[in-house]
């Protein structure tokens, strides 16, 4: 039969000073003397674990303690205080926004280079337009003229001094002249109405063309 | 609150420069990640406003009367973005925070509570305002494209309808938002005195690279949805003054002018009236159709154009333009000191920087006083 006071301690738990000064033992049995011998041994084999898994414990934590020198030392960062954590969130956010902002800038140049070789390009679509439409003119005048220059060189033999009644007091001379230049303004204008008109629709072309890719180019209307 | 503390703790931390800014709103999204909703995707334009809004704020602590109405305006013009007073304090801890972190050993108790004390100003500032305009305006205007004409490649006029009227003066600018654009807020001035339909036309010219006045320009059509902001700005008509007036306008600077010309047109005796109006090219001069029948209507109106890349008198464009149209070449700012004198006119001026600048260089020199000068100018607030 167990004394009460027996400390019957369940695994797991630990054996405290307290526990130990109020161990009692009971008297062995009649005809026998000191304590009971089983008590005795039972307690023993209890401090005995007891004590091994103090030992235990206590190599597992200086293990542990000089594993956390070692991280310290190295400069390892497995433990953090909640204020260090926030700094680098705030150092990670601000590297993801330094990256977001490079981004948008480089979006933006290349439509700003895009655009400025589009300006470039509208720039020299003109200028030729306008060469070429000078060109134009030149050539239509120097055709007229030439033109003009032929129909008087061959007019004039058939009637030659009849006044008539309009222009009979215009001297010879410059009745030609001005026949010349009638004729010269005539086929100018036709000449240069030619060309103007075949410029003109290659340009609504050109025009039509710039519209169908540009309506290509921007689905939905407001992208 | 010790001032010259103050400004010298954030002289220290302004010498980091971005780094400051980049720091702040990261401690404020990792505080509050709600937060990075309300800004856009790109953040250095936003990190620049900050820095120099603080900068501002700080160098005139010590002078309150400069200082509240700037706060005052700062607080109305945050209620377009959503912000409201339980965003206030978050903002504050995270300044803190900043300054702290940037001060290093130089951060003292006295310095922090300098900056609690200065915060705190400005958030009640800021925050008294912005509840005083809500008693009377909206947080923003819903608005529907009504019409856009597109005037030249780069150039489109828009007419906005507002969800509820947008009492604003001749010549002021709104900030405007696009759907797919969001937190991108661009000022466009108003270019018509207010109507009875209250309807808004805005002038937009397409900036190579930006985010939004593309969008504005080419993507928009009738039926689309813009947001706009409380109407702000000071280049009005100076109603009380008897001078006749000089109106100088570059490309789409024009806006704002043809407001106040359209305010002038109403008055029962209307002063003698210049306006110039300036491009680099011809086809830049992308409103002088309607200018010109306004000219021809108002006895006391002369509308001058002028371009200043293109050379005038000879070849094919001009054989197209059939001669003289009235068009002078040069710089604006020189074209308009040639027709002067000016000295007895009041003159409004609103344009690209640097012509804005010409301009009331040469007025200035040619005797008009700078009190009579009003401008505006337009660079990269209209991207």
């Amino acid at each position: 039969m167990n004394s009460p006071n027996l400390p019957v301690v369940s695994e797991g738990s630990r054996l405290t000073p307290g526990e130990l000064q109020s161990v009692v033992f009971a008297r062995a049995a009649l005809g026998r003397r000191g304590y009971d011998e089983e008590q005795v041994r039972n307690f023993l084999q209890y401090v005995e674990r007891e004590l091994v898994k103090i030992f235990t414990d206590k190599a597992a934590l200086a293990d542990e303690v000089n594993r956390l020198r070692a991280q310290a030392a190295s400069g390892g960062r497995g433990v953090m205080a909640p204020e260090d954590a926030h700094f680098q969130a705030v150092r990670i956010l601000s590297q993801a926004q330094q990256t977001a902002d490079l981004y948008v800038a480089d979006a933006e140049r290349y439509t700003r280079e895009l655009a400025h070789e589009a300006r470039l390009h509208r720039e020299a679509i003109l200028s030729d337009a306008k060469g070429r439409a000078e060109q134009m003119l030149e050539d239509a005048h120097r055709k007229a003229a030439a033109v003009a220059e032929a129909a008087v060189r061959t007019a004039p033999p058939q009637p030659a001094p009849a006044p008539s009644p309009g222009s009979g007091t215009l001297p010879d001379g410059e009745r030609l002249a001005l026949e010349r230049e009638i004729a010269y303004l005539r086929t100018y204008s036709d000449v240069y109405r030619t060309h103007l008109r075949s410029y003109l629709e290659a340009l609504l072309r050109n025009v039509d063309e710039w519209e169908s890719s540009e309506r290509a180019s921007l689905p939905g209307g407001n992208a | 609150m010790d001032s010259q503390r103050l400004k010298a703790s954030f002289a220290q931390v302004a010498e980091k420069g971005d780094a400051v800014a980049l720091f702040f709103y990261s401690d404020l999204f990792v505080r509050n990640p709600h937060l990075r909703d309300m800004f856009p995707i790109g953040m250095s334009g936003q990190r620049d406003k900050l820095l120099r809004a603080l900068g501002h704020i700080v160098s005139q602590v010590d002078d309150l009367s400069n200082l509240v109405p700037f706060l005052q305006q700062l607080g109305r013009d945050h209620r377009r973005f959503g912000i409201v007073a339980e965003h206030y304090p978050h903002v504050g801890a995270s300044l803190l925070a900043t300054l702290r972190h940037f001060s290093g050993t130089a951060w003292t108790d006295d310095i922090e509570s300098d900056w609690n004390a200065a915060y705190g100003l400005v958030a009640k500032v800021m925050l008294e305002a912005a509840d005083e305009n809500a008693l009377s305006s909206p947080a923003w205007w819903n608005g529907q494209v009504v019409a856009v004409e597109r005037r030249r490649f780069d150039i489109s006029v828009l007419r906005i309808q507002p969800d509820r009227p947008l009492p604003y003066t001749p010549g002021q600018s709104v900030a405007l938002e696009v759907p797919s654009r969001l937190r991108h807020w661009r000022y466009y001035s108003m270019a018509n005195a207010p109507r009875p339909d209250h309807t808004v036309d805005f002038h937009v010219r397409l900036v190579d690279g930006g985010p939004v006045s593309p969008v504005l320009v080419r993507g928009t059509q009738a039926g689309d949805r813009v947001r706009m902001g409380a109407p702000i700005g000071t280049l009005t008509l100076d109603e009380s003054s008897p001078r006749d007036v000089l109106l100088v306008a570059g490309s789409t600077g024009l806006a704002p002018l043809k407001a106040i010309l359209e305010q002038i047109s109403r008055r029962a005796v209307p002063p003698r009236v210049h306006l110039f109006f300036g491009a680099r090219s011809r086809d830049g001069l992308y409103d002088l159709e309607d200018l010109a029948k306004l000219a021809d209507g108002f006895p006391w109106l002369t509308v001058v154009p002028a371009v200043s890349d293109e050379p005038g008198g000879h070849g094919f464009s001009s054989l197209l333009h059939s001669g003289d149209d009235g068009v002078e070449h040069g710089n604006l700012s020189d074209v308009v000191a040639r027709r002067g004198p000016w000295d007895g006119h009041d003159a409004y001026v609103c344009g690209p920087s640097v012509m804005v600048g010409h301009t009331v260089e040469q007025l200035t020199r040619l005797g008009v006083p700078r009190d009579r000068i009003r401008l505006e100018t337009f660079t990269d607030a209209q991207r």
